[in-house]
């Protein structure tokens, strides 16, 4: 015996650990944080996610091309300007050599003609040399060399004028010593010098633009390809959320058809049974019924009054059954029958229900309270039921009382719905017990109190929730009931 | 004093039947209905057939028909009498416990004359009863004899 109490216990406990030690701790150091965040993401976050990492690199691929891109175009702007300087430069050193011959040819021979082509030579050079600071000008090393160049033509051409003016004044004999080697030697040496380090650090800008334009175009091909990579992605996902949610939709339609097909298979096989409780059940009833009454009226005479008392019992007992399956049939019928969806007149409704209940209102002093209601959207058949239900349960309720108290109103409305409620001074009931006001078979008084089958409820809440409206009650012990229920309004009046 | 024609009663439990021969009998019609337990009975006595060859000739005054029978259940015996020259004039009421809809529509759609819910309470089944016989044995006038409006 001990051991039998003593294992029991522990053995709820063990049950009730299992899962805490089998949960997270263990999986989550296999698996990794990185995608177990990842893996507790939405499919929604989780597309998105991926979307905006594809649409990133695409941007970011697309920033780097146009900047190669950009790069490609200043370096072919920028090599047509150096092929014009180097193109240049020749210009301007076969210039300057033709001044120093023309300059020296007429320093010998003081033949005119050479001087005026050395003439036409020298007014060329400024413009050259204009266009040479032009060509230069976005760069530092080759400005400062144009202008100590220069520095060096203006000797160069200052030199030889100078020689021209005296070969002028003095004769050849005068600058016989110039004519040689030229007015200005040492001076075009240093020019022609200059002007090959210009060509040469020119050559040297190219070559590095060369190998610049070639690595961006290099990369951009590669970026390019990327990116059409990272589209084709982008379009084969689209194509598959695609597809994945058509699938989805499809199979969760055929599906539903198949759900559908079951539930039609089992309201039938519902509708068979309620046919046959309608039917067998019934006969055993009224045999039971009939039988004792007829054992009554053949053996009444002779019955004496406890065996009379016995025979009534098992008539009422078979009416009240015979009365549980009719209501369970309306019940059942509820929930399946097709329903109406007319304008209903509540006012006029009540009114009808009142006058169909006048036989249970006689011999009682009732005080109405009856505030106006609106216009709803439902079945009439259905909702006179409610009616029916809810008031029969006020006046039952209250038949204790030396006057009864009704009341049926509006609480709320707004543009879609109205809330009903049906109040009474009657008996009441304990709050505790509410969950069960409006179950099947649910009574919260013994059927010597208060006669009933327990169906009414049921079959208001069922007939409310088919009309899209909710129910609901309040109430305290002998201090009276509510219910509420809540119906979509009619069309007209939204 | 002419032969009286019968009331037909088709009923498989014989708890109803007693039960409704006992309501007829307070009106003293009692005698004058024949009990059938099944379909395939209530055919034989139409047709003469059967236990029922050698009976008087002549249709009965009225058919109480119960839908649920054995072998040849009640909407197939109102299908056959209605479907019958001979037999469609013969007031046809269905007596049964069933309150389903289909049934009802059934029913009428094949010719039924009246359709009655058997009631639970005994008082109010024997006054159904009796007012039944009453009604469609004594009071209403059955179609004359060997009549045929199509000839």
């Amino acid at each position: 015996m001990e051991s039998i109490t003593q294992e029991r216990p522990s053995t709820p406990a063990a049950i009730h650990s299992e899962p805490v030690l089998d949960s997270s701790p263990v999986s989550s150091p296999k698996t990794g944080r990185g995608i177990e965040w990842f893996t507790h993401w939405s499919i929604e976050r989780r597309v998105l996610a991926g979307f905006g990492l594809v649409f990133a690199c695409i941007v970011v691929i697309s920033a780097i091309s146009y900047r190669n891109t950009a790069i490609l175009i200043e370096n072919s702007r920028l090599d047509t300007k150096s092929h014009e300087l180097l193109q240049l430069l020749d210009s301007v050193r076969e210039a300057l050599g033709a001044a120093e011959s023309g300059h020296r040819r007429y320093l010998v021979t003081g033949d005119e003609s050479y001087l005026a082509s050395y003439r036409t030579v020298v007014e060329r050079i400024p413009e050259y040399l204009r266009y040479l600071r032009g060509l230069t000008n976005e760069r530092g090393d080759q400005q400062n060399r144009v202008e100590v160049l220069e520095r060096l033509i203006a000797r160069q051409l200052g030199a030889e004028a100078e020689a021209i003016s005296q070969r002028e004044k003095l004769g050849y004999e005068g600058v016989r010593h110039l004519a040689l080697s030229g007015a200005a030697k040492n001076e075009l040496e240093g020019i022609l010098e200059l002007m090959t380090e210009l060509d040469s650090a020119e050559q040297r800008a190219l070559l590095a633009r060369v190998t610049q334009s070639a690595g961006s175009t290099n990369s951009t091909i590669v970026l390019l390809g990327l990116g059409a990579l990272l589209q084709l992605v982008l379009l084969g996902s689209v194509y598959f959320l695609i597809h994945h949610d058509v699938t989805e939709r499809r199979r969760v339609a055929a599906e539903l058809q198949s759900r559908g097909e079951l539930l039609e298979a089992s309201n039938k096989e519902l509708e068979a049974f309620s046919y046959s409780v309608s039917h067998d059940l019934r006969a055993p009833l009224r045999h039971i019924d009939g039988y004792a009454a007829l054992l009554s009226k053949a053996a009444g005479e002779s019955l004496d009054e406890k065996a009379r008392r016995y025979l009534q019992t098992i008539s009422g007992s078979a009416k009240q059954m015979g009365q549980l399956i009719d209501d369970l049939l309306v019940f059942s019928r509820m929930g399946r029958q097709d329903m109406l969806r007319t304008t209903v007149n509540l006012d006029q409704l009540v009114k009808t229900v009142l006058h169909d209940l006048r036989l249970d209102l006689q011999g009682r002093t009732i005080s109405w309270t009856m505030h106006p209601l609106p216009s709803v959207s439902g079945d009439p058949a259905m909702l006179r039921q409610v009616f029916v239900n809810l008031i029969s349960n006020a006046l039952k309720f209250t038949a204790t009382r030396s006057e009864a108290k009704i009341e049926i109103g509006v609480a709320r409305q707004n543009s879609v719905e109205a809330e009903v409620f049906v109040r009474d001074n009657g008996v009441g009931f304990d709050m505790q017990y509410v969950d069960k006001l409006f179950g099947v078979f649910q009574r919260l008084h013994r059927n010597d109190e208060f006669e009933g089958t327990g169906i009414g409820l049921a079959n208001v809440r069922r007939i409310i929730h088919r009309h899209g409206g909710r129910t609901w009650a309040e109430g305290a012990l002998d201090q009276g009931a509510t219910f509420h229920f809540s119906l979509p309004l009619a069309r007209s009046l939204r | 004093m002419t032969t009286v024609k019968p009331i037909l009663l088709a009923e498989d439990n014989p708890r109803d039947a007693e039960l409704a021969l006992a309501a007829m009998e307070e009106h003293h019609i009692a005698d004058k209905v024949v009990v059938c337990h099944d379909g395939a009975e209530v055919l034989d006595y139409l047709y003469c057939r059967g236990v029922f060859a050698s009976r008087q000739q002549g249709n009965p005054v009225v058919v109480f028909l119960d839908l649920k029978m054995p072998k040849v259940d009640g909407l197939e015996v109102l299908k056959t009498i209605k479907n019958d020259l001979n037999l469609k004039p013969i007031p046809v009421v269905m007596l049964t416990s069933s309150r389903e809809e289909r049934d009802l529509a059934q029913s009428y759609a094949l010719g039924a004359n009246a359709y009655v819910v058997k009631p639970v309470e005994f008082h109010q089944f024997i006054t159904a009863v009796k007012e039944l016989g009453v009604f469609w044995g004594v009071i209403n006038e059955p179609p004359p004899e060997g009549s045929d409006p199509i000839e």
